[in-house]
């Protein structure tokens, strides 16, 4: 095919759906298992949430339609919102198993990897997101997990991977601690990432396994003991020193003839504050029994993905589902003690459990959650009962990452992006000519993802910004033009191809009706073009759009 | 009208209904009148923010004769405080100054003390999200329903540490609305300031009349109240309440107060035609349209090399713009209710390196605050004849931030509602403010 045709062939398939869904290659039969455990587990999902409604009484939302779901999990699997194609192409299926099997074509997208890895690393290395002096290390180490991803590799090994890579450690810098891979490992040398970006302390990078792959977060244990649950400054500082060979080393070195302890110094070190020294110690309160040939990274990390760990499986599988629910079972993920409790303890025993059993298949998990009741309620509110978040009982509206927000205006506006504006991240610098950048900063926030608060100058933004000027602009536009353009529809095609393209649905008749006889009229200019530019201006402004519901 | 007839007139005023009503009703009453006195008048502040770690032994705290002192002279700022000799305009104002010279910080790093300065806590990684300064004292004075926002920050440089110019577990309700955000460094053209120095995206596309923006909006409302009527709840109100704010902004007469053009040339000239100059005059606009919390950035102190030669040229942009934004507030009875602070994330070595430079020290530096609510023309704090310790009054940053807000009337010690489901105090326990700069 000439480039010109793939051009054309491209912009038609923004717009023509049949063509696009013509074009996809027919996915090879495969035999289906006997028994998928993914629908095992969203049974397991199921089962639980539905006894929690009866006890409490509790009517859950209505099941979603196809438009809902359609954009909903493409936001949540692959970071942005369909295209109008793709919305219809899935909403004109009449397979009966087409959700399970869009949830199967999202996680082969490289979208997916993608996303997955730029959220799991603004989830694991904020600091990265915000501060641009850890932000190299951030990127090294989001390609690592964008491989991961890619090849769905087990949660337990990579975390054992990245807990045991063999790292160099320079301490010259007294203000900054450089992590360096060792043996020239390229897989490595991403992974350090993790490393300098908790500055290759002791403490920083221990409080943050702690926090990401046990659910506990003990930072304020630091300096004294934690105040709303069982851990003290001792065990803080215990667990740290699981790194503590990432601190200069004093006294003679492991394997040193003489009668030393088999770690030496590797495995203490001093508690902040104190003159006292603490050696790597679980929080169960044993210790490894310290060898030569492991060194206290390789204990802890044995441990830390051992079966018999409670929390890593119930953490990880947390984690994902407060991913797709906007709020985990668990919630915060990692605010340990009693004054967190689980919503639903048993059904989170339940996904740990079968998580691990599953070998850690993150898409496995994945493909439970997005097949379960819960997942597929819609997020309108038919009963007062719905509007606890915490008991699943509708989907929660989420707001959208900066990211996802401007996928998601990429997929709706045809804008042709530029591979240097996509690369753009933010760290508080904006490029002028790059809207990626501008709304990369506008639209950063540290907030739960249910609780999104608009500001004022994201709706300055939005209203009266270049981007969506142009986007709505008839001589400007992408996709627009080619809507209001396109020969041989009428008025009620052009409006209803707006709407599958903002929303990923068709408008209601009254939407329709409303819409249409605005366009019909002229709207406010008298000019049937522009006022299609003014439908378009709105949806692209309503919160249907901005947020994922 | 002195205070004192007011309350005497709603007395009367409450006694005579008192007649008709029950004894506790009255003393209801009177109990709401007695806290109606309390009721303080509109209170502001103004942070003069300088990125890149001021060197504040040149500007504050010199040492005339030692080998650290380097080659600035004192001037007399008021009988009991002298100050950098490249200030003199600003020391005409030394009776309102009062410098923090006990200033002894933890962090040298510039992401991290910026963010320990203007959040009072060191950055832990992933933990609690802290509110910067401005977030939290602009939650304390001002009226959520104001046409203009509470918080505004002028052409800031967050490149060090965005975090610590956001809301944090506040929330965007209390983040800036950012002029100018996405600066480098002070050196914007001068005929691209009043461009830079305007709420982004404010006006409405030219291409847009009147009419098609009403039609646009009509159709929005609808759109926004059928999606809130199907799915209620916090995202929903909180995006209809963005774009009403926003509208009215762009509507209201509020919105003009960012047009730097209807002062006059000399009033501008005054404050300089740079970046923080206007910066400046425009943070006095927004003062006098009663924001509460206004930060303007300085930045380009991270002098390792040259200091001497930098600092002058630096003083002088600082000298005229702050000097300009006093005399205004004084003329218009401003200064009184409106507090003024200057700080950076830290000061810098009394040694002299062998580039002519000064590098990173938070152990002994200064802070100023001025204005509402301080006792001036003092020095509070001492540090040691070379400069390198603080020798009295040492000031951590969770003391400086509890000076700026007793001054301002805010207790320090209030809670706020975390990220993490637990209440945390404005200014962490144990912060003690610096009495005797407080009037």
């Amino acid at each position: 095919m000439s480039t010109r045709l793939r051009v054309a062939a491209f912009l038609a398939a923004l717009v023509f759906p049949a063509l696009s869904y013509g074009a996809e290659p027919a996915p090879a039969p495969t035999p289906k298992p006997a028994k998928d455990p993914a629908d095992a587990l969203a049974a397991v999902i199921d089962k639980h949430l539905a006894a929690d409604w009866e006890a409490r009484g509790l009517i859950p939302a209505e099941t979603t339609d196809d438009a809902e779901f359609v954009r909903r999990v493409y936001l949540d699997i692959i970071g942005r919102a369909p295209k109008a194609s793709e919305a219809r192409e899935f909403i004109e299926d009449k397979s009966a198993d087409k959700r399970a099997k869009l949830v199967d074509y999202l996680l082969k997208m490289p979208g997916h990897a993608n996303y997955f890895a730029a959220v799991t690393r603004a989830q694991w290395l904020p600091q990265t997101t915000t501060n641009f002096q850890l932000a190299q290390f951030g990127g090294q180490f989001e390609s690592y997990l964008r491989t991961q991803f890619r090849e769905n590799a087990p949660v337990d090994q990579v975390v054992k991977r990245i807990v045991t890579v063999g790292i160099t450690v320079n301490t010259q810098n007294p203000m900054f601690r450089f992590v360096q891979a060792t043996g020239g490992d390229p897989e490595g040398q991403q992974i350090v990432g993790f490393y300098s970006a908790n500055e290759g302390r002791p403490e920083n990078v221990g409080s943050a396994v702690s926090r990401l792959f046990l659910g506990m977060k003990l930072e304020c244990a630091q300096c004294h003991d934690h105040p709303f649950a069982p851990y003290t400054r001792d065990q803080f500082w215990q667990f740290a020193a699981f790194f503590a060979e990432m601190n200069p080393l004093n006294g003679a070195r492991p394997g040193f003839v003489g009668p030393i302890q088999p770690q030496s110094d590797r495995n203490r070190i001093g508690v902040m504050g104190t003159d006292r020294k603490v050696t790597a110690t679980f929080f169960d309160g044993s210790n490894p029994e310290w060898s030569l040939d492991k060194n206290p990274r390789q204990e802890l990390a044995t441990w830390l993905v051992d079966a018999k760990n409670p929390f890593f499986a119930k953490n990880m599988a947390n984690r994902m589902w407060a991913h797709f629910f906007g709020i985990g079972i668990v919630d915060p993920v990692d605010e340990p003690g009693e004054n967190n409790p689980a919503s639903h303890p048993e059904l989170l025993k339940d996904l740990g459990k079968t998580f691990a059993e599953n070998g850690f298949d993150n898409q496995m998990l994945i493909r439970a959650i997005t097949r379960s009741k819960a997942y597929q309620l819609t997020s309108k509110m038919t009963h007062p009962g719905q509007a606890d978040a915490r008991r699943f009982a509708k989907m929660s509206l989420k707001g959208l990452t900066p990211s996802q927000l401007f996928d998601t205006m990429v997929a709706a506006t045809g804008f042709r992006e530029p591979s240097y504006m996509r690369n753009q991240q933010n760290f508080g610098f904006v490029q002028p000519n790059n809207p990626r950048s501008q709304f990369l900063t506008r639209f950063a926030s540290n907030e739960r993802t249910t609780e999104a608060n608009t500001t004022i100058l994201q709706a300055l933004m939005l209203m009266n910004g270049a981007f969506i000027g142009d986007q709505t602009d008839l001589a400007k536009s992408e996709l627009l033009a080619a809507i209001v353009d396109r020969p041989g529809w009428d008025t009620k095609q052009r409006v209803t191809n707006l709407f599958l393209t903002a929303f990923a649905r068709n408008p209601t008749p009254e939407e329709l009706e409303k819409f249409t006889s605005y366009v019909d009229r002229g709207g406010a200019k008298n000019d049937k073009k522009l006022a299609l530019a003014d439908v378009f201006w709105v949806l692209l402004n309503s919160p249907e759009f901005l947020f994922n519901h | 009208m002195s205070k004192l007839n007011l309350d005497r007139r709603h007395l009367l005023r409450v006694g005579a209904v008192s007649t008709a009503v029950s004894m506790s009703g009255w003393m209801g009453e009177l109990a709401r009148a007695t806290e109606e006195k309390k009721i303080k008048p509109k209170r502001s502040c103004i942070l003069l923010w300088m990125n890149g770690g001021p060197s504040s032994i040149d500007l504050w705290d010199l040492k005339v004769g030692h080998e650290n002192g380097g080659p600035y002279k004192e001037i007399e700022a008021a009988p009991d405080l002298k100050i950098g000799e490249h200030l003199p305009k600003l020391a005409k104002h030394g009776k309102n100054l009062a410098v923090l010279r006990g200033m002894s910080t933890k962090e040298g790093d510039h992401a991290r003390g910026t963010y320990l300065m203007r959040t009072g806590q060191l950055p832990g990684f992933a933990g609690i999200q802290y509110p910067s300064i401005g977030s939290l004292i602009s939650k304390e004075l001002g009226d959520p329903k104001a046409e203009l926002p509470n918080f505004i920050s002028v052409a800031p440089q967050r490149f060090f540490s965005a975090e610590a110019f956001g809301p944090g577990f506040l929330g965007p309700v209390h983040a800036p609305l950012i002029v100018g955000d996405g600066q480098f460094n002070n050196n914007i053209p001068a005929a691209n300031i009043d461009a830079v120095l305007k709420v982004a995206d404010l006006d409405r596309p030219k291409a847009i009349d009147e009419m098609t923006a009403a039609a646009r909006l009509d159709m929005l409302r609808e759109m926004q109240e059928d999606f809130a009527t199907k799915r209620p709840g916090a995202i929903a109100k909180s995006h209809a309440a963005a774009y009403d704010r926003a509208i009215r902004l762009m509507q209201s007469e509020g919105g003009k107060v960012f047009d730097l053009t209807t002062e006059t040339d000399a009033t501008r000239d005054k404050y300089g035609r740079n970046l923080f100059g206007q910066g400046c005059l425009l943070a006095r606009r927004l003062v006098e349209k009663n924001v509460p919390f206004v930060e303007v950035t300085l930045g380009n102190w991270d002098t390792h090399g040259n200091n001497f030669d930098l600092v002058k040229n630096l003083c002088g942009t600082l000298d005229a713009a702050w000097s300009a934004l006093m005399d205004d507030l004084k003329d218009r009875g401003l200064l009184e209710t409106t507090t003024i602070v200057w700080a950076g994330e830290f000061g810098r070595t009394p040694k002299i390196n062998q580039g002519k430079g000064r590098d990173h020290y938070p152990n002994a530096w200064s802070t100023v605050i001025a204005g509402g609510g301080v006792k001036g023309g003092q020095a509070a704090g001492k540090t040691s004849k070379d400069g390198t310790t603080v020798e009295e009054r040492v000031t951590p940053t969770v003391d400086f931030l509890a000076t700026v807000c007793s001054a301002l009337g805010i207790d320090f010690e209030k809670q706020n509602m975390s990220n993490v489901g637990r209440p945390i105090r404005i200014v962490e326990k144990g912060a003690k403010p610096v009495a005797e700069v407080l009037a």
